[in-house]
């Protein structure tokens, strides 16, 4: 149904990028993460969005060493509820924004949980940034900025206070995720060539020990 | 005019122009210069061959092709024990060196490293003609060689230069050293058969001292000699696979190993060094080397060269049917029915009620010989045999109960020593199954069948019969064994998804029959009864409250003691729908479909309404269980934090609240809409969102209409992870250390986790390593008892290295070799006892003929005039079948002469 479209055309035609990466952004229930995701791709902010139904993304394509890299960011829903749809898209994911909100002590609490999350469904390799937002409200905060980096040093991952609505660090989060994620690859592509075509479009986003896949999907 | 002769016409060679031999002379200093230079900032591009680090250049004289090669040791044992001895000696000549036979090392092997094992140089250069080409003529050998003196005297660099001449393979060389005053000619003879005087040591040295011509008597010339003798007779210790009759088919096993014996030639070579040569004594007649009296033994193993490999050949097997279009239907032709035609509804009604677990396998059975109209490929015994491993539940004495085994297993694990501390950790990155699941053990039977029960057909077979089984189970609502529990694990592999995704189906059948049952005759029973279900007083209350056609259905406990915002009425969790499942390939659709719809704000829109039937039926399942609710209570639930609680209390003592801003959001706000247009109808008479019967008939169809290459395609992961956990099995058996084998069998984990992704795997190299390890094993220690210097020693040469014998034949070792010749000399005797001679010869010794013998002559000569310094001279004679060589370096004084 998507080909007869024009503008879906557009899209798929739209394959001139040298990586993609699949991101995931992960975290309870309203701690920004679509406002976040908005910020980062669109640059608006909108202060309420309706809470995300199960999941949904968008693209963006930055330039790291000369190189196309095409973000598909996928944004979750946090609800509990939703849990069982959104693991399912954690395989193949290379790197997960975990999201807590500052002015919330649940959703600091929950972060081991959703590490543990992506520990079960992602696969090893995957890189983690861990995110305390709406770090704009300062007179809400509950969660003190060294806790938060403590948390990041213990779970081993790197950390930024964002905020989606003053546009904190938004851009530097995906930035640096995008760069572990390149080193972890060139750190990896002696031992294992078909990251690099996997960069592309392919097997190890989609984990598939399949041949040739229907290959304008435009991603 | 015409007298006038033209000069510059006439004396036309321009003498400036530097000849074709100039430009090839200097180029090669170039070069030579160059590698200098590279050593010294040590940052050259160098080729490592084993210990060799080889540079390599091309040159050219004229329009002929050369290579000019350095070769240089890595590790320079020989110059440490040279400097430490030989320091006070005026001359250093890189052939006075003390050693005369290197250790051979195979993993060492370059193509001119044979000039080192001749000579015991440790660094030289080679000039080789590119391609195969010899250089046969005597001028062009001439002008070569010329070339080399030249190089050779005007850098003064220290290091041989040799030119290879005649035919490639004949390995000959001439060269020339020059430094210290001395100038080292190193002369090369190679024949089909030598003088027959000279295949022994009193030849030899006569021929030595001749060549020398020193004006003045010879020091007494230094002898190493070292005889060599092949094995590849191995008697009764012709090493055997255990298991290799196809007759007892150990169906839980992969094949494994090689049919023939891995090792084809034991070297054994006894070695004197440094003799004087006044005092030994070896002609034709009488020889004072017999191998007993060596003073140094060393062996070495020759492998065969790609021997077959069981396990290796039968994972090429699928690898080969990768390609294989055809379908299992096409495959068994008659034999096979398509299921369609197959399963006669009227069956159904005369199967009992309850199947028998029993009659399952017969039923197998008996729909085989009921559509016999061709030969089934398997043979009825042996695929009984095979499904009742693959399904063990079938029978209640069943040998390979799923589970069983790891039990036991890891019970052993904990005294194990094995090469991984865990080898199931190692694992972790496959995309396979479980160890021993069915999945697994589908992926071994249909090994065994490709591999030795009638290849392809038999694996369409198996395959087949395996749907049915599947088609039977999910029609029996009968579980599947050797699954992991739960929703299919996207980690694992297709196949295994698909399985797990079957039986969740079966699992949802039953529950879903079992509630119907239950359902039903509570319908029948009073409605008291029924509700009594959840007895509470405030259901009495609440149904009282709600009229008939609005009473409060499905529930399934109370959340905490809050209540609905209108009524007051506790607010219960709803029983909701069991989640949606999927295998990866469905969710690969999914995400597809998703992703086409582009990234905008509508496409965002139309996601959120295409993932919101969970969400719907949801609110439907709310609505039922709490009538009166409205959206405020379903999100207090569903969504807590888009509940904003208040400091004061309602009516019913609970704080009130309000709604976060997004969910008041007026504009497309799809949970609002939702709710509104959702119905109060309990999860059991939703339209449900898992189609089990759909989902499970899928599932059969994706088994059913694979073609022989998707087959394979799904269980060659699976065959990867079995394949590389029997090797690692294998080499834990084997009690020699293995040093590589932890190397060895990491990069093929490497590899095989890239396979679960991506289809290709060949494990055969390691395979016939370890049967390469037990075959030596079996030879040097027939027992099989634990020794750790055998072990030590085996997995010494297994890796191509020579080793020493301490002790000769007082040690086991040696002991062995020393039989395993004298039993192959008795038979040797047996078979030519009319021929008295060689009767006699092999009575002497246990050790035949030598195939090889190498003597190293050495001495020092005043050369070439009586008041000459005293320069090294070196002979080194190689005899066999094959080749006469004499490998000679006779140098000169070049200072006084």
């Amino acid at each position: 149904m998507a080909g007869a479209d024009p503008k879906w055309q557009k899209d798929a035609a739209d394959q001139n990028f040298d990586y993609m990466f699949k991101l995931l952004i992960i975290g309870n229930s309203s701690v920004g993460k679509t406002s976040f995701l908005f910020r980062y791709a669109d640059d608006s902010f909108t202060s309420a969005f309706v809470s995300t139904v199960g999941i949904d993304f968008k693209v963006k394509t930055v330039f790291r060493h000369d190189k196309r890299v095409k973000l598909q960011i996928w944004d979750t829903a946090g609800q509990e509820r939703y849990r069982t749809i959104t693991t399912a898209y954690y395989r193949g994911a290379m790197g997960f924004i975990l999201m807590y909100d500052i002015t919330n002590e649940e959703s600091f609490n929950s972060v081991q949980d959703w590490v543990t999350q992506i520990k079960t469904y992602s696969w090893d390799n995957a890189q983690v940034i861990l995110v305390g937002n709406k770090c704009d409200m300062e007179d809400d905060r509950v969660v003190s900025y060294e806790r938060g980096k403590m948390l990041a040093e213990q779970l081993g991952v790197e950390f930024f206070e964002t905020s989606a609505k003053e546009n904190i660090n938004v851009k530097a989060v995906f930035e640096r995720l995008v760069d572990i994620i390149c080193d972890k690859m060139s750190d990896s592509l002696d031992t294992d060539p078909t990251l690099m075509s996997g960069g592309a479009k392919g097997q190890r986003l989609t984990d598939a020990p399949q041949g040739p896949q229907a290959t304008n999907c435009n991603c | 005019m015409n007298e006038e002769i033209d000069d510059s016409e006439f004396y036309h060679q321009d003498f400036t122009t530097a000849s074709e031999w100039e430009i090839f002379i200097a180029r090669m200093e170039e070069i030579i210069n160059q590698w200098k230079t590279d050593e010294q900032n040590s940052e050259a591009p160098i080729q490592q061959c084993g210990i060799w680090e080889i540079q390599t250049e091309k040159i050219t004289f004229a329009d002929f092709e050369f290579n000019l090669l350095f070769y240089r040791k890595k590790n320079d044992f020989a110059d440490t024990s040279e400097s430490s001895e030989e320091n006070e000696k005026q001359t250093k000549s890189p052939i006075d060196t003390l050693y005369d036979f290197e250790l051979y090392n195979e993993n060492d092997y370059a193509e001119h490293c044979c000039l080192s094992s001749w000579y015991g140089l440790d660094e030289y250069y080679i000039l080789t003609p590119t391609g195969n080409v010899g250089i046969t003529t005597e001028s062009k050998i001439k002008t070569l060689l010329s070339s080399a003196y030249v190089v050779s005297s005007s850098l003064n660099c220290e290091r041989p230069i040799f030119i290879q001449i005649r035919e490639k393979w004949q390995r000959c060389y001439l060269g020339v050293y020059e430094g210290d005053g001395i100038r080292t000619n190193f002369e090369m003879v190679h024949l089909r058969k030598g003088p027959s005087h000279c295949y022994y040591l009193n030849g030899l040295l006569d021929m030595f001292k001749s060549k020398i011509m020193s004006p003045s008597s010879l020091d007494c010339v230094t002898v190493s000699v070292q005889l060599k003798y092949n094995l590849s007779d191995f008697g009764s210790f012709q090493w055997k696979q255990d298991h290799l009759d196809h007759e007892n088919l150990d169906v839980d096993i992969l094949p494994f190993g090689v049919t023939v014996d891995p090792v084809s030639c034991l070297v054994f070579k006894a070695s004197w060094n440094h003799l004087a040569d006044n005092l030994v004594m070896d002609s034709e007649g009488h020889s004072d080397f017999d191998p007993m009296t060596a003073p140094k033994w060393s062996c070495l193993v020759k492998m065969t060269s790609e021997p077959v490999c069981l396990l290796g050949d039968s994972l090429l097997e699928f690898l080969n049917n990768l390609t294989g279009n055809s379908t299992v239907y096409d495959m068994l032709g008659d034999y096979a029915a398509l299921p369609s035609v197959e399963s006669n509804p009227l069956d159904l009604l005369t199967e009992p009620a309850v199947p028998t677990i029993t009659s399952l396998l017969s039923k197998a059975a008996r729909r085989s010989s009921k559509s016999n109209r061709g030969n089934p490929p398997i043979a009825e015994s042996i695929l009984v045999s095979l499904l009742y491993y693959l399904f063990p539940d079938a029978d209640e004495n069943s040998g390979f109960p799923y589970g069983g085994k790891e039990d036991k297993e890891n019970s052993e694990k904990t005294n194990e020593k094995g090469i991984f501390k865990n080898l199931e950790d190692e694992f972790k990155g496959f995309k396979t199954c479980s160890k021993d699941s069915l999945t697994w053990r589908l992926s071994i039977v249909l090994t065994h069948a490709l591999q030795s029960l009638g290849g392809v057909k038999a694996l369409a077979h198996i395959w087949y019969e395996f749907v049915q089984e599947m088609r039977y189970r999910w029609e029996k609502s009968m579980p599947i064994p050797g699954l992991a529990p739960g929703f299919p694990d996207l980690r694992t592999c297709l196949l295994n998804q698909k399985l797990q995704m079957l039986n969740c189906c079966i699992e949802r059948k039953l529950s879903r029959e079992n509630s119907q049952t239950q359902f039903d005759s509570a319908e029948n029973s009073d409605d008291e009864e029924f509700f009594d279900c959840w007895s509470e007083k405030t259901e009495e209350e609440s149904k009282r409250k709600h009229s008939l056609w609005n009473q409060p259905v499905g529930r399934l406990s109370r959340f905490g003691d809050m209540k609905l915002l209108k009524t007051g009425d506790p607010l219960y969790i709803p029983i909701t729908q069991e989640p949606v499942l999927k295998t990866e390939d469905q969710l690969e659709e999914d995400t597809d479909v998703l992703l086409k719809l582009g990234s905008n704000a509508e496409a965002t829109e139309l996601r959120a309404r295409i993932m919101s039937a969970s969400l719907l039926s949801d609110m439907e399942s709310f609505k039922a269980a709490n009538p009166g609710s409205i959206v405020e209570d379903f999100i207090r639930w569903y969504s807590p934090r888009d509940w904003v609680e208040e400091e004061e209390l309602d009516e019913w003592g609970q704080k009130k609240g309000h709604l976060s801003p997004r969910m008041l959001i007026e504009d497309n706000n799809i949970w609002v809409q939702m709710w509104e247009s959702a119905k109060p109808v309990p999860a059991a008479r939703q339209k449900r969102l898992f189609d089990d019967t759909r989902e499970a008939e899928k599932v059969l169809q994706f088994l059913d209409f694979r073609t022989i290459g998707q087959i394979c395609q799904l269980t060659i992961p699976v065959l990867a992870h079995c394949a590389i956990y029997r090797l690692a099995e294998e080499a834990h058996l084997v009690s020699a250390e293995l040093a590589d084998a932890a190397v060895k069998i990491q990069s093929l984990l490497r590899h095989g986790e890239r396979i679960s992704r991506d289809v290709k795997f060949q494990p055969r190299r390691f395979e016939a390593f370890v049967q390469e390890v037990n075959s030596l094993q079996y030879k040097f220690n027939p027992s099989g008892a634990q020794n750790e210097t055998i072990s030590r020693m085996v997995a010494y040469m297994v890796t191509g290295k020579e080793v020493e014998i301490e002790d000769k034949d007082n040690s086991e070792v040696g002991g062995r070799i020393v039989s395993m010749f004298t039993e192959v000399q008795k038979i040797a005797n047996l078979v030519s006892n009319e021929n008295s001679e060689s009767a006699r010869s092999a009575t002497k010794s246990v050790f035949p003929a030598p195939a090889e013998k190498e003597f190293v002559l050495r001495v020092n000569a005043v050369k070439p005039a009586s008041y000459s310094a005293k320069c090294p001279q070196f002979l080194k004679a190689v005899v066999n079948r094959q080749e006469f060589r004499l490998a000679g370096a006779f140098s000169d004084d070049i200072a006084f002469f």
